[in-house]
């Protein structure tokens, strides 16, 4: 997804919008869209971040910063006792741990498998012809969850097959897939030597069996964000604020981009 | 068999030093010599291992050794690996073992059928051997049985195992008590390989010949660790990814005079960078430690993406395969033998004593601590290198001892009453992970990400650091 946060006082505007692989013409769409809801001129933002993947493909941002801090940020405006932040995005999972000013000091990323990120459930949900939406809850009336072993997305597909062919309930395969990612996902955050209170954020948290079985897996309770696909953002927005108060109160020029957005082009 | 195809080349990495720009030209010339060697039968050639420290007896008995990681190394680093792991897997061997002996394997049973060198292998190719010398030692299980898997292709050519053990650190005991055990037994190893190299040349070892070579390389360990040691300098003149090119004459030609000129010449250029106050990166921001792991050695450009973003190198505990003698403390001798056992054993137990001296550490995590110390440190990058197994299992478990027994960094938090208060953290730490020949593991993209993220935490680290 793309999603853009204009912060005031509090949250002017947030929008969340598709993702693929036009970056800069997402980019561009969703700025306007939550300028528009904000009632702004694209003038009257004082600066822009960008973060995410695709934060090089943002051509009016004035910069930079890795998810990982604003993640970090932005939980820590939302759970101020927030030590560790695990987020379960689509394209990958990370961990990470920070300190009482929402500053990172470890993290840990599985990008290299889709087994260990979002992308696991969503591909199980279509191999199962079920809404993404519906199968965290699902999951949840389980009473014996299977045992999903694949590490692979592929071969779990093809066991989550199997398992629909020998007549195994459907909330108790999608129960072992929802223990499966938890599982993995829960190794990584181990990693870090988990620090109390956690939060999860990102796609993840939309599902309460990912949820239920992270929970589990962890041994200890998730804080969830009321919004929290738009965490990232939001502490990309609040870093741009830190760095537009900083430079204030120094009394020192703000370098930014111009204030224009490209022309959208629809392709097809 | 899979398709064989070349990858694509990677661009070329900037090195901070002369020195380090020499290397590639010195690495093909060996390359090279090897193979002209074998066509012209002027010496035997051996394939075999690093850190055995027993180059001084090859090149006593003019054996060219022949070093199969360096060749899978070459091929990494010319993107020209993945043609041989796919022919080891075509032989039924895993894609997670070892990617050197995987490329290793590949290679020699692609030789082997064709009885001449593959297609357009880098830098001309691995010359056939006389004969292998393996060595059983507790650094690296790959480094027997990949011989022994390649001599299925080659049954002619014999091998000659060295076991090279040392005692491991125990905290409550002193390595002392065990070592002139251990060392009978590697002086033993060592007598045996000469008699082997005796029977298989044809010559007799000259003993004279071998304390001078023994000699040189005393001087080469000296002089290398005085010019690692200059690394200290701010801003460091030369980072880790020169030193994974420096590693060539340190660990390939070792006992040679070309490694100690080498040497001295890179020492003269650092002292002249350091004097000129010129740096790794222009404007050194951070310093970090490579901690550990065997490089990807497809992927050195991203040591200049860190340089990018002021990060220098100062020091990397990868292919530093020296340690100051004077400060080892080893029995004299007059047998050059009997000396490289005791600089063996010297060198593993470097750090036992200090480690000893403090509560919760261990020899590895010891040599850390004191880097970190010694070269102003402020992060620890690691790679953990899927196919290495040696270097992947101690990883973690290193910077997880390191977190807990040591938390060199002053910090202000906001305490739970809301007020400041001064607190200690330890070194940030940075994970990559990829292989070191398999550039299927790799993402730049992710990787980079994963840079970009550890240079924030340091930024963040040092804006809260307290005064």
């Amino acid at each position: 997804m793309t999603k853009a946060v204009i912060l005031g006082e509090g949250i002017a505007a947030s929008v969340i919008g598709p993702t693929g692989a036009e970056q800069r013409r997402l980019a561009n769409k969703v700025m306007e869209e939550a300028l528009a809801r904000a009632g702004l001129a694209f003038e009257a933002i004082a600066y822009v971040v960008a973060t995410g993947y695709g934060r090089i493909n943002v051509p009016f941002a004035d910069r930079q910063i890795t998810e990982i801090t604003c993640h970090a940020r932005g939980i820590h405006f939302l759970f101020p006792e927030a030590r560790t932040v695990i987020d379960v995005g689509g394209q990958d999972s990370k961990a990470i741990r920070i300190d009482s000013r929402g500053r990172p000091h470890h993290f840990i990323m599985n990008d290299k498998c889709a087994a260990g990120s979002g992308r696991f459930i969503e591909i199980i949900a279509d191999t199962m012809n079920i809404p993404l939406d519906a199968v965290g809850d699902l999951s949840l009336q389980s009473t014996s969850p299977a045992t999903i072993s694949s590490v692979c997305t592929i071969w779990a597909q093809q066991e989550v097959a199997s398992g629909l062919a020998e007549g195994i309930p459907v909330p108790d395969l999608l129960a072992g897939v929802h223990h499966s990612l938890a599982d993995r996902i829960s190794r990584m955050a181990l990693r870090l030597r988990l620090e109390k209170p956690v939060v999860l954020t990102g796609g993840g948290c939309k599902n309460r069996g990912l949820i239920a079985a992270l929970e589990e897996y962890l041994g200890c309770e998730l804080l969830i964000p009321e919004n929290p696909l738009i965490t990232g953002a939001l502490g990309a927005a609040l870093m741009g604020r830190d760095i537009v108060e900083k430079a204030r109160q120094n009394n020192l020029p703000l370098e930014t981009r111009p204030r224009v957005l490209e022309a959208i082009h629809l392709l097809g | 068999m899979t398709e064989e195809k070349k990858e694509k080349k990677p661009h070329k990495r900037m090195t901070a030093t002369r020195a380090a720009a020499s290397i590639g030209p010195m690495v093909k010339e060996f390359i090279a010599g090897t193979n002209r060697a074998r066509k012209e039968g002027t010496h035997k050639l051996a394939y075999t291992f690093i850190v055995c420290h027993h180059e001084e007896i090859l090149r006593a008995m003019d054996v060219l050794p022949v070093w199969t990681e360096n060749f899978a190394g070459v091929c990494g680093a010319k993107r020209d690996a993945e043609r041989f792991l796919q022919r080891a897997e075509s032989l039924g061997l895993s894609r997670s073992l070892c990617t050197y002996a995987l490329c290793g394997i590949g290679y020699d049973q692609w030789r082997e059928e064709l009885g001449e060198t593959p297609p357009d292998a880098p830098w001309g190719g691995q010359a056939r051997p006389d004969f292998m010398i393996e060595t059983g030692q507790i650094l690296c299980d790959p480094r027997s049985k990949w011989y022994q898997a390649s001599q299925q292709f080659m049954p002619d050519i014999p091998i000659y195992n060295i076991d090279l053990p040392y005692p491991l650190f125990q905290r409550d005991r002193d390595h002392r008590e065990v070592l002139g055990y251990y060392h009978r037994y590697i002086v033993k190893e060592l007598r045996g390989l000469i008699a082997f190299l005796e029977k298989q040349t044809g010559r007799k070892m000259n003993y004279d010949r071998l304390s001078e070579l023994v000699d040189l390389s005393d001087r080469i360990w000296n002089l290398v660790h005085e010019t690692y040691e200059l690394r200290r300098a701010k801003p460091s003149p030369m980072g880790t990814g020169d030193a994974m090119n420096t590693m060539v004459p340190m660990n390939f030609m070792m006992a040679t005079q070309e490694c100690y000129n080498f040497f001295s010449d890179l020492k003269k250029e650092l002292e002249e960078k350091i004097a000129r106050g010129e740096g790794e990166v222009e404007e050194e921001k951070y310093r970090l430690m490579w901690g550990g792991g065997l490089p990807a050695w497809y992927a050195l450009n991203d040591f200049n993406y860190f340089n990018g973003k002021g990060a220098s190198f100062p020091v990397e505990t990868t292919y530093r395969m020296v340690m100051p003698l004077d400060e080892m403390d080893l029995p004299r001798t007059n047998d050059p033998v009997e000396h490289l056992a005791w600089r063996w054993l010297g060198y593993w137990t470097f750090w036992y004593d200090k480690a000893r001296r403090r509560p919760g550490s261990e020899p590895d995590v010891e040599r850390l601590i004191n880097w970190v110390e010694d070269y102003d440190i402020d992060g620890i990058v690691v790679h953990q290198a899927f196919s290495c197994r040696t270097w992947h299992v101690g990883l973690i478990w290193q910077l997880n001892q390191l977190a807990k027994i040591y938390k060199p960094i002053p910090v202000l938090m906001i305490g739970t009453a809301g007020q400041k208060e001064k607190t200690n953290r330890e070194v940030p730490s940075l994970i990559l992970e990829s292989d070191i020949i398999d550039i299927t593991s790799y993402s730049e993209i992710d990787t980079r990400n994963k840079i970009d993220a550890f240079i924030e935490t340091l930024e963040s680290v040092r804006a809260n650091r307290a005064a």
